[in-house]
């Protein structure tokens, strides 16, 4: 017999995902550590090359400390007045850490509110822009259009079965914006910081979308809760 | 009366309910949440949450809290031990009696 208490707790795990809110932080620190770069390779002419290396470490750092904070604030916001608050998903390795050696369960978890979004979004764009960050355009023309499709493909089928999965026209359509730079040129200065402008676009403007349909679904209410215990 | 019928009548009915049983799975499952996502999850109204969780409070198995995030107030429920223990041993029972021979899980 299938475990109900499963359902609830991975429903809890994609409500997490419900405003878009996670997406629309990642991808907004995506875009602004891609704009740095390129406003340095294009204002310094003397590049201090490793600098890039630390734009982007000072921003995933930042977004790792930063992320529960700032989304609890605007899901504080947005979110809990409109359709309540459920305790925030854990991130899947932390809870592995901590758990592994208490339980004779581990896997899968008695409580499926877990999410796996760190390592299987945020890790896999780190990687991927990894390349570029590090070698600038290591294939040349080839590098963006090769490299936005594998990650397209990679988010889609890592995530397919995740709390929070990508469907498959919003991955196309992150393949196809690397496949135009088949044939547009990209000035030097954008070359290095490009995978991570698309990235970061592509997750900004998803959650943008879901982040709108979640607010015309859920119209703010007009009273506080009344609650009466 | 057979043993399975025993089991069946010595089942906790403070959770055996419907709607405290599904307020109790959704309480397992996010170990808190406020009135409000209990509410949309569960399909209740106001007064038939509010009445349930009353209920759940008084038998010791939720624990809840009134704060305010902001301006908005917030009434955060969640299971306590008893609740927890109470809950598996509601469903390993359960479970138990629907197995067609009948043993526990």
């Amino acid at each position: 017999m299938k475990d109900v208490t499963i359902s609830y707790g991975r429903r809890a795990a994609s409500y997490w995902f419900a405003d878009g809110l996670p997406e629309m932080l990642f991808g907004l620190v995506l875009v602004i550590m891609a704009a740095l770069m390129f406003l340095w390779h294009l204002y310094v002419p003397k590049r201090w090359i490793r600098l890039d290396l630390l734009i982007v470490v000072a921003g995933f750092t930042f977004y790792y400390l930063m992320e529960r904070k700032i989304l609890d604030f605007l899901k504080s916001q947005v979110t809990y007045p409109r359709t309540g608050y459920a305790q925030p998903p854990e991130e899947v390795p932390r809870r592995v850490q901590t758990l592994t050696t208490l339980s004779l369960r581990p896997d899968p978890p008695a409580k499926e509110n877990v999410t796996s979004f760190q390592w299987r979004t945020v890790m896999l764009v780190f990687w991927f822009c990894y390349p570029f960050i590090l070698n600038g355009n290591p294939l040349g023309r080839w590098a963006v259009p090769v490299l936005m499709p594998a990650l397209a493909i990679t988010l889609f089928a890592v995530n397919r079965r995740s709390e929070r999965p990508y469907r498959w026209w919003s991955a196309l359509i992150l393949a196809l914006a690397g496949l135009v730079f088949l044939w547009v040129d990209v000035p030097a200065p954008l070359q290095r910081p490009l995978p991570l402008l698309l990235a970061g676009g592509w997750l900004l403007a998803q959650g943008a979308c879901t982040l709108v349909h979640y607010l015309r679904a859920n119209p703010y209410p007009r009273t506080a809760e009344g609650v009466r215990v | 009366m057979t043993q399975r019928a025993q089991e069946i009548a010595q089942l906790d009915r403070v959770i055996h309910e419907p709607a405290r049983l599904t307020i109790m799975l959704i309480l397992y499952g996010v170990s808190e949440a406020d009135f409000l996502y209990l509410q949309r999850e569960g399909g209740f109204t106001q007064g038939n949450l509010s009445g349930h969780l009353a209920k759940l409070e008084e038998a010791g198995y939720v624990e809840i809290e009134k704060k305010f995030k902001g301006k908005v107030p917030l009434t955060v429920c969640r299971l306590t031990g008893k609740g927890e223990a109470a809950f598996a041993g509601y469903s390993q029972r359960m479970l138990g009696l629907l197995k067609p021979d009948g043993s526990a899980v």
